[in-house]
């Protein structure tokens, strides 16, 4: 009997800020909408072990798409965009995300994304909390310079490699090696992209002086950091946390910052804790 | 410890790194182009390392001023070394990324090089983790 998996994937057209994408997304679940963002210059199969998790899709619908022009998604359909250095915004990156929720009417989302998909979590918790239930900003802080590298597309180097090995550090050494291996893996495939993400990373993103300005009233916010993300680190989490009104931090042990990828059962045990944070916020919020 | 015992037990590290990049599989899957030389500065002591093919072709320990060319370095004090070489590093001690974002690791030179052997530099320094470091 072949081992067909429950996961389906399909393509949507969004069409956002004058450009027209043609996004390809996983889903499985049923339930509340939990939309899930990879990290930079990877695509959506980091979240392949969530995607089949029983206990969550018993009660989540889990989405989890490519950003354009990663993995399956293409770069716009209606612009020469090889004429453009990719520099990936705030505002572009917020307005997609939208736009992609709206596509899929989606109601009462939970995002959740891991590292410039933590960061782009706070960033539509601050710009649009009417529209999300909450968000799960994972590996992400108010402000993460320092990795916008001409590095990652030396071309008297091997950008694949550099990508993968300079995102290595990133990752646990408790976590599995076959699972380490596959996140690297993941990052030999994205590395034209990679810089441009962290151009919103590193210097685009900047939520400093804002956060006391989020409603989780509307949008709770419940923040998970691995204690070996040397780029987020657990510090630059709980001092983000603390700036946001009830806001929860949660620091994950023995894990780094591609959680979701380098040791699910580690990750799903801090994720189901969110969760349930999340539903006992809402509660408290509805009730009030 | 003597002079003399010291000697032997970095000569032995030497020997015992040697052996297990020669022997490890990773790189040896994976450096047929790894060839270049580089310092490991720990402070109480100077490694450079010749690499050719994959393999360690000479170590030189503690050179002198001219006596081992090396293309880029790799500096940290002998404490953060020592934290590398444990079975399980703690965090920011597991990798020269993180080292040197977070702690007081630095490197320099022509760092293109070791952006061009990226993989299996990254692979030697968990190595430390079975041999241990010389400090």
């Amino acid at each position: 009997m072949a081992r067909i998996s429950p996961v389906t994937g399909h393509y949507v057209t969004v069409e956002v800020d004058g450009l027209e994408y043609k996004v390809f997304y996983l889903e499985n679940g049923t339930g509340q909408p939990l939309i899930c963002q990879h990290t930079a210059g990877c695509h959506n199969h980091q979240w392949r072990d969530l995607l089949e998790d029983e206990e969550i899709t018993a009660n989540y619908r889990v989405i989890a798409y490519d950003l354009p022009r990663h993995g399956k998604s293409d770069p716009p359909e209606n612009t020469a965009w090889w004429t453009e250095e990719y520099k990936l915004t705030a505002d572009h990156y917020a307005n997609f995300i939208l736009a992609l929720c709206d596509a899929l009417e989606l109601e009462n989302p939970i995002f959740m994304g891991s590292s410039f998909g933590g960061n782009i979590a706070l960033q539509l918790a601050y710009r649009r909390p009417d529209r999300f239930a909450a968000v799960i900003p994972v590996e992400g802080a108010d402000y993460s310079p320092g990795f916008y590298l001409d590095w990652w597309q030396h071309p008297h180097a091997n950008a694949a490699q550099v990508c993968a090995s300079g995102t290595w550090d990133l990752m646990a050494p408790q976590s599995p090696d076959a699972d380490r291996w596959k996140t690297w893996f993941y990052y030999t495939q994205g590395s034209e992209a990679f810089k441009g993400d962290l151009h919103f990373y590193s210097v685009d993103h900047d939520l400093r002086g804002k956060l006391g300005d989020i409603d989780t009233d509307q949008c709770a916010v419940v923040m998970l950091t691995g204690e070996y993300d040397y780029l987020t680190t657990p510090e630059d989490g709980a001092r983000t946390a603390s700036q946001i009104r009830n806001a929860d931090f949660i620091e994950m042990k023995e894990i780094g910052h591609f959680p979701m990828s380098e040791n699910y059962p580690v990750f799903a045990g801090y994720l189901k804790q969110a969760l349930e944070a999340i539903k006992t916020k809402k509660g408290a919020s509805v009730s009030s | 410890m003597t002079a003399t015992t010291e000697t032997t037990s970095t000569q032995q590290w030497a020997e015992a790194f040697r052996t297990a990049n020669d022997q490890d599989p990773e790189i040896q899957a994976h450096g047929k182009y790894f060839t270049c030389s580089y310092l490991l500065d720990m402070d109480d002591h100077t490694v450079v390392v010749r690499m050719n093919a994959g393999r360690v072709a000479e170590i030189s320990i503690d050179p002198g001023p001219l006596g081992a060319p090396y293309q880029f370095a790799i500096r940290a004090s002998a404490a953060t070394w020592r934290e590398f070489g444990v079975e399980m590093p703690a965090p920011m001690f597991h990798g020269i990324w993180s080292a040197s974002f977070q702690r007081d690791m630095r490197l320099e030179g022509d760092v293109l090089v070791l952006m061009q052997n990226l993989r299996c530099i990254t692979r030697q320094i968990e190595l430390l983790r079975t041999v241990g470091v010389p400090v």
